[in-house]
Formats: C-alpha cells, sequence, structure tokens
C-alpha cells in the first residue's frame, strides 16, 4: 500500500508538473526533504489535497466534477471510463491492452472534464451553440487512432443533440464524422453523414474553424466515399458498375469547386475507362485532366495525365502520339524535378524505339533512365535499366548481321566470320559504358530463354565489348 | 507461600502487553490488571498469588474445571453471537426506520460490543455495527458521539478495497456534515459517495441516485438552486423507471410478491424522499412540469404496490394532469393504465 502510494506521487508529480494542487504537492515535499533547517512554516497539506493522492486519478477527478455541481459530466466521464475498461476486457487481438488506460492519462481527463462540464454550464444558460462548440472540440482534440472511438462519441453528441443540432458546430461535426468514417472505411456512414451535412450547410454559408464552407468540405468527404465504393467493383472487372458511381462521385467533385478534386475524378474515370477498354472516352477525360492540371499548374498531375495517356495511345496503337506524349512528360518531368516520373518516361520510351527496333535509340533513353535511377537510388529500377541498356546496345550491334544469322546460305556465313574476325578493330561506335559491361551478368541470365541464334550472336559480342 | 503449591493450584505468569488487543485479563477477585493465570483451567486469571490462593482456597479449587466449559469461546457461542449480530442489527434498524432512536439506541449499541466480541476491534466486519451506531445516536442529535463513531469506522475500513463499505461511509460522513453545517465538507463526501456507489451498483442505480438526492439538498442550502434542479430531475427519472419496472412486473404477475427489500421501512424512505422533490417543487420559483409528473406518477406507483389505492389515486390524477400539461410527448398512457387498475382493484 505504502510503496503503491509512494509511487502514484511520483508519477503523478513527474507527469503532472502544470497541474497547480500537484505543483504544489511537489514544492512542499522538496520542501520537507531540504528539511526544517529554513525558518519557514510548512504549510499544513489540507485534506482535499492529502486524498488526490491517496486515490485514484478517476476518482479525483470525479468527485470534483461532482463537487463542482457537474453531475451530469460526471455520468458522462463515469460511462466514457467503463466503456474504455470494458474495451479492453473484451479486446481478443491484444492490440487495445497495449495502449495506457484511459483513466491513467492525465491530459486528457482534464481536458475532457474542462471541456464537459463548460459545455454543462452553457447547457444550463441554454446555449446550444456553445454546447456543441466544446462536444466539437473534443471530437477533434482526439485525434490519435486508439482515440477514434471517443472521437466519434463526442463528434456524435455534437451532431445528434436534439438542441442545437442545427447550429455550426453540430454542422461542422458532421463532415469531422464523415470524414472519420472515411478514413475508419465505413463508407455507408460516411455517405451517410456527409449528406447530412450537406443538407444542413445548403441554405448558409457555413464555414468551419480554417474557413472553409462546410457544403464543400461535406462534397470532398462524399466523393471520397464515392471514389472508394467504386474500388470493389473496379477490382471485380465490373466497369459499368464502377463508371456508374465515379460519374456520380464527378459530379460532386464539381460541386466541391476544388479543382484538384476534380482532376483526381476526371483521372480516375479515364483510368476506368482505359481499364474497360474504351481508350477514346478515356483520352477525352484525360484532355480535360491536361487542361485542369495546366491551370493549377500541377506538374506532378499533368504528368500522370501524359502517363495514362501515353498508354491509351499505345493500346490503340497510335504510336506517334504515344511518343508525343511521352516525350512530354519526360520533359515536364526533367523541369520539375520529377525523377519517378522521368525514369519511367525514359524507360517507356526506350521500349516502345526497342519495340521498333531502333535499338540505338531505345538505348540512349535506357540509358537516360539509368542516369535517373542512379539518382533516385532505386536499385531495382537501376538493374532493370542496365540489362535494358545492354539488351538494346546488342540488338543494335548486330542489326546490320541479323538476316546472316537467320539464313543458312555459306555467303552469310562468311559475312559473319568476316565479321567475327575484324569487330575487334570497329569499336562500338559509342564509348563502352560501366551500364553496359555492368549489364552483361545479368543480361546472360535475362536472355538465355531467347533464340538460340540470338544467344549465340550475343554471346560472341558482349565480352569482346569488355576489352 | 509455594510450599504446598498441589493444594492451592498452579499458576503462570502473563504479560499484558502480549496479549491480542481488546482482550484485557481482569483479575478474578479486585478486577484489576491480571498477571497470573490458572494453569488447571487456562480461563481465570489473577492480579496476585495473594487473590489466587484466596480464590483457589475460597471456591476456584471446586469449580476451576466447570469454569473451562462456560468461559472458553467455542464455534457454538460464536456462531451464537453471530446470529445475536443479526438480530441486534435487524431490530436497530427496522426500529430507525420507525423513528424510534431511544428504543434503537440498546440494540445498536449490543450489535457493536458484540461484533468487537467476535470479530476483533480494528477489523472491517465491525464497520456497519458502527455505521448503525453512529445513524441511531445522529436520530439522537448526538453528533459529537456521531463524529468519534464515524472517524472509529474510518479507521477500520481505511485499506479496504471494496467500494460499498467506501460508498456507506462517506455518505454517513455526509450526512454528518450536513447537520453540522459544513457544507463544503459534505458535498466533498457525498460527491466520494457517488462515485463509489457508481463503482459498485452502477450509473443508474437508485442506490448511486440516493447520493444524488442528498447531494441535492446540500447545493439547495448553499442557494444553488439550478444544480439541486437537476440532481432531483436525476433522482426521479431513475427512481420513475425503477418503479416502472416493479410496476410492470407486478401487473404481469400479481402473485408474486415484490423483491423482500421492498418492505414497509424501504418504501417510507422513498415516500420520504419523493415527497421532499415534491415540496422543493412547490416552493421553487420556477416551475419544472417534467418533474412534478415523474415525481407524482413514482409516488402513484410507489402507494399502488403498497396496496393504498387512496393515495395511488389522488397522485395518479396529479400526474396525469402534469402529463397533459407536456407538448410532443405522450406520456399520459402509463399514467391512465394505472388509474384503472386502481379503480378495477377497489
Amino acid at each position: 500500500m505504502n510503496a503503491a502510494v509512494t509511487q502514484q506521487l511520483t508519477t503523478n508529480s513527474d507527469k503532472q508538473k502544470k497541474m497547480s494542487p500537484y505543483s504544489r504537492m511537489k514544492q512542499e515535499k522538496e520542501f520537507l526533504q531540504i528539511g526544517s533547517v529554513s525558518d519557514k512554516v510548512a504549510p499544513i497539506i489540507s485534506k482535499a489535497e492529502i486524498s488526490l493522492f491517496r486515490n485514484s486519478l478517476k476518482q479525483n477527478i470525479c468527485v470534483e466534477l461532482l463537487q463542482q455541481g457537474f453531475h451530469r459530466s460526471f455520468s458522462e466521464l463515469f460511462f466514457l471510463l467503463g466503456s474504455d475498461a470494458d474495451r479492453r476486457s473484451v479486446d481478443e487481438t491484444g492490440s487495445v491492452w497495449l495502449q495506457t488506460p484511459l483513466d491513467e492519462q492525465l491530459d486528457k481527463l482534464e481536458t475532457m472534464k474542462l471541456h464537459l462540464s463548460l459545455a454543462e454550464r452553457a447547457e444550463s444558460t441554454c446555449s446550444w451553440t456553445v454546447v456543441c462548440d466544446q462536444r466539437l472540440f473534443l471530437g477533434q482534440y482526439f485525434s490519435a487512432p486508439e482515440d477514434v472511438w471517443l472521437s466519434l462519441y463526442f463528434l456524435h453528441s455534437c451532431a445528434d443533440r436534439e438542441l442545437g443540432r442545427h447550429s455550426r458546430p453540430a454542422t461542422e461535426a458532421r463532415a469531422c464524422l464523415a470524414e472519420v468514417y472515411l478514413q475508419l472505411g465505413d463508407l455507408e456512414q460516411a455517405r451517410l453523414q456527409a449528406e447530412l451535412c450537406i443538407q444542413q450547410a445548403e441554405d448558409g454559408s457555413l464555414l468551419d474553424l480554417a474557413g472553409r464552407p462546410l457544403r464543400l468540405r461535406a462534397r470532398k468527404a462524399l466523393w471520397g466515399v464515392y471514389s472508394r465504393l467504386a474500388d470493389a467493383p473496379l477490382n471485380a472487372a465490373n466497369y459499368n458498375k464502377a463508371l456508374t458511381l465515379l460519374h456520380k462521385g464527378y459530379s460532386i467533385a464539381i460541386e466541391s469547386e476544388d479543382k484538384h478534386i476534380e482532376w483526381e475524378a476526371l483521372y480516375q474515370l479515364g483510368l476506368t475507362y482505359q481499364s474497360a477498354g474504351d481508350h477514346d472516352t478515356a483520352r477525352q477525360y484525360f484532355n480535360t485532366c491536361m487542361q485542369i492540371c495546366s491551370t493549377l499548374q500541377d506538374a506532378d498531375g499533368l504528368g500522370k495525365s501524359y502517363k495514362a495517356m501515353a498508354k491509351s495511345n499505345e493500346n490503340k496503337g497510335n504510336m506517334h502520339d504515344t511518343l508525343l506524349c511521352l516525350e512530354k512528360l519526360a520533359d515536364i518531368s526533367g523541369s520539375n524535378g520529377l525523377q519517378h516520373n522521368l525514369a519511367d518516361a525514359n524507360m517507356c520510351l526506350g521500349k516502345i524505339y526497342f519495340s521498333t527496333s531502333e535499338y540505338s535509340r531505345a538505348a540512349d533513353y535506357f540509358l537516360q533512365g539509368y542516369d535517373v535511377a542512379c539518382q533516385l537510388g532505386d536499385v531495382a529500377l537501376l538493374q532493370k535499366a542496365q540489362v535494358l541498356v545492354a539488351s538494346a546496345r546488342a540488338h543494335s550491334l548486330r542489326a546490320r548481321y541479323s538476316a546472316d544469322v537467320a539464313s543458312t546460305s555459306s555467303a552469310a556465313l562468311r559475312r559473319l566470320v568476316d565479321w567475327k574476325e575484324t569487330r575487334g578493330r570497329q569499336g562500338l561506335g559509342t564509348d563502352s559504358t560501366d551500364a553496359a559491361t555492368a549489364g552483361t551478368d545479368s543480361l546472360s541470365r535475362h536472355h538465355a530463354g531467347e533464340t538460340h541464334l540470338q544467344h549465340k550472336g550475343f554471346m560472341d559480342t558482349c565480352p569482346r565489348s569488355q576489352k | 507461600m509455594e510450599a504446598n503449591p498441589r493444594v492451592l493450584g498452579t499458576t503462570s505468569i502473563i504479560i499484558p502487553l502480549a496479549l491480542p488487543k481488546g482482550t484485557k485479563k481482569l483479575c478474578e477477585l479486585c478486577e484489576g490488571e491480571a498477571r497470573l493465570q490458572c494453569t488447571e483451567c487456562r480461563v481465570t486469571f489473577y492480579c496476585g498469588a495473594e487473590h489466587q490462593q484466596a480464590d483457589w482456597v475460597g471456591i476456584h479449587e471446586r469449580i476451576c474445571q466447570l469454569l473451562v466449559r462456560i468461559r472458553r469461546p467455542t464455534l457454538t457461542t460464536c456462531l451464537e453471537k453471530v446470529k445475536m449480530i443479526e438480530i441486534c442489527r435487524l431490530v436497530a434498524q427496522s426500529k430507525l426506520s420507525e423513528g424510534k432512536h431511544q428504543e434503537a439506541l440498546p440494540a445498536a449499541q449490543f450489535c457493536l460490543h458484540c461484533s468487537i466480541d467476535v470479530h476483533g476491534p480494528r477489523t472491517v466486519h465491525i464497520f456497519p455495527a458502527y455505521l448503525l451506531l453512529a445513524e441511531v445516536n445522529m436520530g439522537l442529535g448526538n453528533l459529537p458521539r456521531v463524529a468519534e463513531l464515524l472517524s472509529q469506522a474510518e479507521w477500520a475500513v481505511l485499506k479496504s478495497p471494496e467500494h460499498a463499505v467506501h460508498h456507506r461511509l462517506h455518505r454517513s460522513l455526509g450526512r454528518l456534515h450536513t447537520v453540522t453545517g459544513n457544507l463544503e465538507a459534505a458535498l466533498f463526501h457525498f460527491a466520494n459517495d457517488i462515485y463509489f456507489a457508481s463503482e459498485e451498483f452502477g450509473l443508474d442505480s437508485t442506490v448511486t441516485r440516493g447520493g444524488y438526492f442528498l447531494m441535492a439538498d446540500v447545493y439547495a442550502k448553499l442557494g444553488q438552486i439550478a444544480i439541486a434542479r437537476s440532481l432531483y430531475s436525476e433522482v426521479a427519472r431513475t427512481w420513475n423507471c425503477h418503479l416502472t419496472k416493479l410496476f410492470e412486473s407486478h401487473v404481469q404477475n400479481p402473485d408474486i410478491l415484490l423483491e423482500p427489500c421492498h418492505d414497509e421501512a424501504q418504501r417510507g424512505e422513498v415516500n420520504e424522499m419523493l415527497q421532499t422533490m415534491l415540496d422543493f417543487g412547490q416552493n421553487d420559483s420556477r416551475k419544472d412540469i417534467g418533474r412534478l409528473h415523474l415525481v407524482t406518477h413514482c409516488l402513484a406507483m410507489l402507494w399502488f404496490l403498497g396496496g393504498d389505492s387512496l393515495k395511488a389515486l389522488g397522485f395518479g390524477s396529479t400526474a396525469l394532469q402534469a402529463s397533459q400539461l407536456i407538448p410532443n410527448h405522450d406520456l399520459t398512457e402509463p399514467i391512465q393504465c394505472l388509474l384503472q387498475l386502481v379503480q378495477t382493484s377497489d
């Protein structure tokens, strides 16, 4: 018992330096430690102060509330502490167990005590807006992931009040609720709350504390709900349903008057059309995306739009447009320092030239991609680029003789032998980079499965280029 | 002196300080502090050899062995005493609830003595006896004695982890301070009382609401009428729920008797409490129809359950009038149902 009290005493005095009674007690403790050398008379510790240290934090807070006449706040706090204990006792995964129990967290208890009592005082004078303000504050105060149940409790207690539910804070609480439910993945509740918030905020020009109109904030949340709702049909390749949801989301995104969200909605729509195989429609959406991005000067969004557009063009077989898009993407990314996009663009360009047998060009782009990957420190991309550079180089070297390799005539064979004899003096034309040399090792592994002849030519050329 | 020890009995020295607390041994003859113990029976003590010998010669030699059976505490006497404690407690409590404080005093006092005999003076088991005696003394207006008894009780339960015990202690202390006029202290104790009662019985229990009721009185005395009002409303609401449940179960199974704890005495207490709230509402400058309705409905149900149909009818009609004044909520139905039952049972 004694040990427990001292322990509580020390932890309390450590944690709660701000608290006036606690700090006073600490002073007194220090005073006692100094001893009776000083002439000052030790202040007598009152009965209430003694009980502060003898009793649990929970009891102290509850008793203080009751002593000040806030019996409703007491009931509410007591109920919440009880449900915290219940939550811990039914928890099977053990995740809740690792959290500190609510009744040991002084600052949270003090905050709840303060704001609940302020709310109760306001309630007795029928100032409902103040009540909602205090509850909204508590709802936003508990922002940590482990306190989300408290946040939901206070936000609901603010938004679902019988009196004052049309006030500004109550409406803001609805918007917060929609956002929290969206984060938690409870889309049905999130939609409900967002729609209610839009209804409430429609007529008035209510602003949240940061000065944003609430109706727009609620629409943003609602768009988030629709975009998330579309995920499931999209994964199940049910494009019609996904598109219906996304179109609905898009109309809400327009109403939200937020261009970023509008872009995001359009981009999602475009991607979905792309996966559904409707590349023309997709291209229209990507076009609009690009327009929005250029007004917003959003390089990242613009890059994404170009990339998606390039993919659509590629799928349509429109190689010219694809190359244009990709070059544009490389331009934008290069000038805005978006290295990942730049690397991507270069690799895509390289692949396209590779597939059209323009190997030296392909090698150039792959090399650029490799450089960017080096700067990024992205090892996976770097290795991939090495392989591709080497492969493109190899192809560009033997391009002239590819027909001979395929043919079985003796003239062709002779030409190949000649080439073999003289090749050492010819050089590569371009300088031999470490990329090509470092890549050989993995090259041989990667291309081992290709045709035998290719393999033969490749094995012939590569090691020599090292010399 | 020790020449013929066999004839004069054998003794051994005892050290009074070494005895268990509360078992002071007295000399058989002079009732002074004892230092010797008869080794034959081990239940007789003497202040010195002189009295031992005198007693031995006088009577002890003849009754030494007989005393063993009388004086040594056995299991049966222990059980008898426990039974006695229970009887005393019940008698004292029933007399207390009838308001006969003077008559309750001997029973409560004997209850405390017996409890100390059985359990020892510093145990949590004697706590109820202390509280009972304190309550009786409170009724008699002997406040210094109450304060003394309660501090004894506080000492006995200081380290007990049981919430119920602390709840009762703080309620009694709160009552004492209310009477002595130390209202701040009373608030502190009632706050603790409510806290412990909530831990033990739950927030909405009628036991916890008892603390609310007492606290409301203190706030009313402090002039904070608004807080008193809202506390009373809380009490009225809880009792209304509780009585409605009792009432409904009674209507469904009229043969089953009410809970045994819901006896005459308790009904009296509840009635007094509700009546106080009713008076408070009538003297209050701000009329609260909602609470009036709740309280009168409670009283009507209480008297119906108590079998007094006249009072039930009176309160029922008041409640009906009050409920008709409350807009938007249809509260008349349960009251009409009650009134019908009262009329048919007549």
